[in-house]
């Protein structure tokens, strides 16, 4: 039986109560119970804990809007938002710039181009793990590869980790050089792009940079607009990376006190789970804004094809 | 990331909220017919430390189970900072381990919100009797005993004698040196080594060393009722005797600090021979000497000559889980770990110098030499007045002073400011926990 019969059998004999339906269910189980138990549940525990004084061994006690009204004279939530906005905005510009460079090179049509694309897009998917941190520690350290580089050039180079000024730019380094996974994205967006547009243009006389800002930038602003949000959410969420490479302190001197590694220090290292959750919650209302601001600016800059 | 956080911590937090009411009741009531079971319990047991600490653990465990045919032990160990994490989470979903590894900073954060068994209940199990009375003291709240403490530390000056020897630099006496004479001895050692090395690692930003420096000058850092007494001129004083030996060469860095206290025992300036003098427990010392390789001794703290501002410090402690299934047989664990011979031969001054004066004295007689340093060491220190223990709400204190002391350091902020904030930061945790 072909799947157009099947379907036209299907609605034939209705859509509840049938055997196929209760498979069907029964399959989406597994799912639904992750969705209720393991994200909306606790999500709402957690809103519902937002206001109250809870310290994890004791029940929690209903405080109002306190942990909130807390937020704005907490001098070290303050520190860990500017490291954070510092974090999001030098580094997602830079990791896009930099994938939508490498992409356009790749898209000229090199030979091997699946083995860079490959060698490229690695660093996505290990630089958020534990293992790349504590290389980077290494890396970055005193005595680590990066100041043996220098050391070449006669350069006798700081700990890049443990100096309060370098820490964070190294942890910014390490988030561009995970480029991958934007980079493959502009590529699949540049090749979606027709090539009569450059026939056309290349018979007009443009030149090659002509063709870049008037043909190529525009089509492809719904990719960057796509990876612009992505990334930002991405980049405001980040957690493993600081919390290797400082031991959880988001030290020296609270210079990579990421947002999220401040909530958790809070939450599990304090005893302060009531207000680790209002901070939870005002991590997704900054996002959210970031977001909406994200989508209203685009109707400026965004170009549909279509 | 972010989104898993708060999975974590509200799945554990719902259960909790179920769980309180009973964790209370468990608490105060704690088994008041206790008695061993005769069928199969398995008990579990948590610890933070070291891969030496874990294998001799295991080996008092497998004692144990030899001596109990029905009771299984099941060990679990991490680090230090992931312990405490893991701690709150499973005591917080009702799993805690029933019996777990203490520590001063946290006893009144856990033993004085209900989740700690009272020891006093299961005295038919448990034996007090063999340790000191002002040790056993320190695992008392409020006249309650919720933790038996496993062993004792003081603080010590580690010396790395191979770089003394290397640079022509005679061991300073313990007895008699101040911070004046320590600062000349660490300088001298980073001249005559032409800066290969510094005399000195950078201190005052660990809770013993500001402990130790505020009692030589008739100050204490807790006092009665929970507050912070610390002085901040006094602290203040020790950071800026820190600044100038970082400012003269005489220590490390700020920065060499910070990459060391990352790395841990065996990637710090004291394991890797970048340092000749520093500050630890005198029970490190056997951890130290295998990091490093090198001949490590023990000197008595600059100063203690003039006053007894050390301390014994219970170095840690075990605690039964109020919410122990096993209270029996977990007391009678304890009381194997801490009172038996057998389990004192298998761990050594591994967890610190015995507190249970029998099992000192039974494992005196055949040393390995860093115990042996460690034991010659405490005989030798005349500690002044037990330090107060820290208050619910004080295990913040050395992410608190770790992160001003790095800011002085690091010549972002004034001393006396930042000893200022310390103190009133680490005040507004404890009230906070109140």
């Amino acid at each position: 039986m072909s799947a157009t019969t099947e379907l036209r059998a299907l609605r034939g004999r209705g859509v509840t109560g049938k055997p196929e339906n209760k498979a069907a269910f029964l399959f989406l189980l597994p799912w639904f119970l992750g969705l209720f138990v393991i994200t909306l549940g606790p999500m709402a525990a957690s809103l519902f804990l937002s206001f109250t004084d809870y310290n994890l061994l004791q029940p929690a006690r209903f405080s109002g809007l306190d942990n909130f009204t807390r937020v704005l004279g907490d001098e070290r939530l303050h520190q860990s938002l500017k490291v954070t906005f510092t974090y999001v905005l030098v580094s997602v510009p830079l990791q896009l710039a930099l994938a939508l460079g490498l992409a356009l090179l790749l898209d000229r049509g090199l030979r091997g181009l699946a083995f860079y694309r490959s060698a490229f897009y690695l660093p996505s998917l290990i630089g958020g793990s534990v293992a790349i941190a504590v290389l980077w520690r290494t890396v970055f350290g005193a005595d680590g590869l990066f100041n043996q580089g220098l050391a070449l050039i006669g350069i006798d180079g700081p700990g890049w980790i443990s100096e309060p000024g370098t820490a964070l730019g190294t942890l910014i380094v390490l988030n561009v050089w995970t480029f991958g996974s934007p980079m493959v994205i502009f590529l699949a967006g540049l090749r979606q792009i027709p090539r009569m547009y450059y026939e056309a243009a290349s018979v007009d006389g443009a030149s090659r940079s002509r063709q870049f800002r008037s043909v190529t930038l525009p089509l492809l602003t719904p990719i960057i607009f796509f990876n612009l949000v992505l990334q930002i959410i991405h980049a405001f969420q980040s957690f493993t990376q600081a919390f290797v490479v400082s031991s959880g302190t988001g030290g020296p001197a609270d210079s990579t006190l990421f947002y999220s590694l401040y909530l958790y220090q809070r939450g599990f290292g304090a005893f302060d789970m009531g207000y680790a959750s209002a901070l939870a919650w005002l991590l997704l209302l900054i996002i959210g804004a970031f977001t909406a601001i994200n989508f209203w600016a685009s109707k400026y800059w965004v170009f549909y094809d279509d | 990331m972010q989104r898993r956080l708060i999975l974590r911590g509200a799945g554990a937090s719902a259960a909790a909220l179920t769980a309180g009411s009973s964790l209370t009741a468990c608490g105060t009531g704690g088994g008041g017919e206790m008695e061993l079971s005769d069928e199969p319990v398995e008990l579990r047991l948590t610890w933070w430390g070291s891969d030496t600490r874990a294998e001799l653990t295991e080996q008092a465990i497998a004692a144990f189970e030899a001596e109990h045919a029905n009771i299984t032990v099941k060990g679990e160990f991490k680090d230090w900072s992931g312990y405490w994490d893991a701690l709150a989470t499973t005591t917080a979903a009702d799993d805690s381990p029933d019996v777990l590894q203490m520590d001063e900073q946290y006893l009144a954060s856990y033993g004085s919100r209900g989740a700690l068994l009272d020891l006093g209940t299961a005295g038919e199990f448990l034996s007090t009797d063999g340790i000191e009375p002002s040790v056993l003291e320190t695992g008392r709240l409020d006249g309650v005993q919720y933790a038996m403490p496993i062993g004792v530390a003081v603080l010590s000056c580690v010396v790395n004698q191979d770089l003394f020897d290397q640079y022509g630099v005679s061991l300073p006496d313990g007895n008699t040196w101040t911070w004046d004479d320590y600062a000349a001895l660490a300088a001298s050692l980073t001249e005559a080594s032409g800066g290969a090395i510094n005399g000195s690692g950078l201190s005052g930003s660990d809770n013993g060393s500001i402990r130790y420096w505020s009692r030589l000058h008739g100050g204490e850092l807790f006092g009665e009722d929970s507050k912070v007494v610390l002085d901040p001129q006094t602290l203040a004083a020790q950071w800026e005797y820190w600044l100038d030996m970082i400012a003269s060469g005489a220590c490390e860095s700020a920065a060499q600090m910070v990459e060391g206290m990352n790395a841990g025992i065996g990637g710090d300036g004291m394991s890797t021979g970048k340092i000749a003098m520093g500050f630890l427990f005198n029970t490190q010392i056997t951890a130290m000497r295998e990091a490093s390789g090198a001949n490590m001794q023990l000197v008595k703290m600059p100063g203690s000559g003039e006053v007894d501002a050390n301390y014994f410090k219970p170095s840690m402690y075990w605690s039964v889980s109020s919410q122990s299934e096993h209270p029996a047989e977990a007391a009678l664990f304890v009381d194997f770990l801490v009172n038996s011979t057998a389990a004192a031969d298998i761990i050594g001054t591994e967890r610190g110098i015995p507190s249970n004066t029998a099992a000192l004295e039974h494992i005196t007689a055949d040393l390995a030499e860093s115990d042996r340093l460690a034991v010659e060491y405490m005989n030798s220190v005349t500690p002044g007045p037990p330090a107060v223990v820290t208050p619910k709400g004080g295990s913040e204190l050395e992410p608190i002073l770790r992160r001003n002391a790095q800011q002085v350091y690091f010549g972002e902020a004034e001393p006396l400011a930042a000893a200022e904030s310390f103190v009133e930061e680490l005040q507004g945790e404890i009230d906070a926990a109140k």
